[in-house]
């Protein structure tokens, strides 16, 4: 497990943030009940950590009502994009936090209800006021009850009403993407209630989170940091030996590693559990290992333990090359950028070369005890997404199509006979209850393929899409190997009855390189022919990840005319033949 | 145990632990604000596993207050 920094360390460190410069930029309101000094500290610190400068705002001591009712308050010209909501159980609860038992069972549900809707009234008066999402923390539930063990047999007791408080806000917003619930109670579970809630700082200075955990309560919040800005990791890479089993394969031979369901062998078997979850979730697995191939893989293959089969793995690297250069040749493969990857290996050399020669790649200090590893990779937050979309789920199926590909790739005489031989289909789909979070993800998660790099939410994309001035629209790749899903996104703004204008246009890597952008582009363009536009004008925003998408317009017969590129309708266009483009 | 205790008190404060002496407080030590003084008690109560009452808690003015409550829950102190 991460040994966590005191507090005082945080807020030294917090001083000494200003000046620097980060890649990226959030800023962070922080409404509370109660005093919660020190956590704006531990946030910014954690999030320069992570390259992302973070401003943040703490509202008044126990002014959340009026911050987020009145229009003109702080929280609102401060603007944040990201605002935490943290009320505490004894708040909320008032007087029955002490006395629940001072009114009867059915004055204690109709309390819960008012609850729910005053807290249901404030979260949609933050959300109309101000494009930031919201994250209203949970009620943590306490342990104590005056009923004491009888408390289980009380009717809509107060334990109850607390769960239910909980489950009706899940359920309150559930359908929301601007308002999320952060599972307060799940925190103070995971550290006990004694340690989280210490009665003298409560008493002595009003604070109901211990200061010891306020940094592990920043871990979780940055998770929704992680999130918001599209930075999740998106592919886990692992060593072999003493990583995925016990032992070496090469010396203590297939019956001699440590793998099952005895210790120590369980504990890498709890370790691969964990990782097939997250593959289950959409993040890659991929292996860098030095080792025999034939006798490695016949473990994966073979070992009647092996929770990982080749099959989930989108690339795998078995040699006795360099770590490095192996790692490069999977981002390559994958065609994903190093920082998106998160390194697993048990040795400590092998990790420090990674961050010497790659320090984008994510390298995780593996605790020495294996029985740690399923626990180390639960605690980060370098994984959290704000939505999981179909295409996540289907993720490590489309890069196994996707190695398949590749071997199809390099038997093809040439690119051209590949590309004729993939069945490629072009479906255009409009954005639309179901594509909208795809689309807004896409446009948060692309960097190589995108002309603008603008980056859009799904409430923004929603508003756009209600917009009778753009149409917004996202594209559906398939091929014989299967469905790469919605891969394409564009976003065009009609200027005016002559002029359209291109303000997105990106594709996922995992389609780059077959000339599916043709097809999305033809359809752009015999669009604005049916609606007699004559120009189509696009810009291209150099970043630094951007320069895949450099030549696409000049490429496609766009003109340069100052900082924009200009494509007259009249010229004619020509989706490649290999591509069947059809609309939803 | 002295210098233990300065040191943990520069480094919450942010200052040189040679400036510190049993008669620092939050009237000398500019950084001492009420709430670094919270955060001082908790992290003595780990480094010296010691848990102080609030009433000794109420009562820190200066260094010496704590190394006298310290010396109460047993705390070894070499000087």
């Amino acid at each position: 497990m991460t040994i966590e920094q005191k507090l005082s360390y945080y807020i030294n460190k917090a001083s000494e943030l200003t000046g620097r410069t980060f890649g990226k930029k959030i800023r962070i309101g922080i409404l509370c009940s109660f005093t919660i000094n020190g956590l704006e500290e531990a946030m910014r610190v954690k999030s320069a950590e992570k390259n992302i400068d973070c401003i943040t705002y703490v509202g008044g001591y126990n002014q959340y009502n009026q911050e987020i009712l009145n229009h003109e308050s702080n929280v609102y010209k401060f603007s944040p994009d990201l605002t935490f909501l943290i009320v505490d159980t004894r708040n909320i609860l008032g007087n029955l936090f002490h006395f629940p038992y001072s009114i009867s069972a059915s004055e204690r549900r109709s309390f819960v209800e008012k609850k729910v809707k005053e807290i249901q009234n404030l979260a949609n008066a933050f959300t109309s006021k101000t494009k930031s999402k919201l994250v209203i923390a949970n009620f943590p539930l306490p342990t104590y009850s005056p009923h004491g063990i009888f408390e289980t047999k009380t009717e809509y007791g107060l334990h109850k009403m607390i769960e239910d408080l909980n489950s009706r806000l899940i359920d309150s917003f559930a359908n929301s993407d601007s308002i999320y619930i952060y599972d307060f109670n799940g925190f103070v579970s995971q550290y006990g209630e004694d340690n989280i809630f210490d009665y003298k700082q409560f008493l002595f200075g009003d604070m109901k989170i211990s200061l010891d955990y306020i940094p592990y309560l920043a871990n979780d919040l940055i998770g929704y940091v992680v999130g918001h800005l599209g930075l999740s990791k998106k592919c886990i890479i692992l060593d072999l030996d003493n990583t995925l089993w016990g032992g070496i394969v090469g010396e203590d031979g297939f019956n001699g590693i440590r793998l099952g369901p005895e210790p120590p062998g369980n504990s890498y078997l709890e370790f691969q559990r964990v990782l097939l979850s997250l593959y289950q979730r959409g993040i890659i697995l991929a292996i860098n290992s030095k080792n025999n191939y034939d006798e490695a893989l016949k473990v994966i293959k073979e070992h009647p333990y092996m929770v990982l089969r080749e099959e989930h793995f989108a690339s795998i690297r078995i040699n006795w090359n360099d770590k490095v250069s192996n790692m490069k040749e999977i981002a390559n493969e994958l065609n994903i950028g190093a920082d998106s990857m998160v390194f697993f290996d048990d040795d400590p050399v092998n990790r420090e070369y990674m961050r010497i020669n790659m320090p984008q790649i994510l390298t995780v200090d593996l605790p020495q005890d294996p029985s740690q590893y399923a626990q180390t990779i639960k605690k980060m937050n370098e994984f959290s997404v704000l939505s999981i979309t179909d295409e996540d789920a289907q993720r490590g199926k489309m890069y196994l199509e996707q190695r398949k590909r590749s071997d199809l790739e390099q038997s093809a005489p040439d690119l051209e006979s590949f590309l004729k031989n993939l069945d490629l289909k072009v479906l255009i789909k409009n954005a639309n209850e179901f594509t909208i979070p795809r689309i807004s993800q896409l446009t948060l998660k692309t960097n190589q393929f995108n002309l603008t790099t603008k980056r859009y939410q799904e409430s923004d994309i929603k508003k756009l899409s209600e917009d009778d001035r753009y149409v917004v629209g996202c594209a559906q790749v398939t091929d014989k190997f299967g469905d790469n899903g919605i891969t394409g996104v564009f976003i065009v703004r009609k200027e005016n009855p002559k002029e359209w204008f291109i303000d997105t246009f990106l594709l996922s890597c995992r389609v780059m390189g077959r000339e599916v952008e043709k097809g999305i582009l033809g359809y752009i363009i015999n669009k604005a022919k049916e609606n007699e536009i004559e120009r189509i004008k696009a810009q291209f925003i150099p970043s630094q990840k951007n320069k895949p998408i450099e030549e696409f317009l000049p490429n496609c017969g766009f003109q340069k005319d100052g900082d924009y590129w200009i494509y007259q309708s009249k010229t004619q266009f020509t989706i490649p033949d290999f591509l069947m483009v059809s609309v939803e | 145990m002295s210098k233990k205790l300065y040191d943990l008190v520069a480094k919450v404060m942010n200052v040189q632990s040679s400036t510190i002496n049993d008669e620092s407080g939050p009237e000398s030590i500019e950084n001492w604000t009420s709430f670094k003084g919270y955060v001082l008690l908790y992290e003595l109560e780990t480094e010296f596993k010691v848990k102080f009452t609030i009433n000794e808690a109420m009562d820190v003015k200066k260094i010496a207050d704590i190394k006298r409550h310290l010396k109460n829950h047993g705390a070894i102190l070499n000087d």
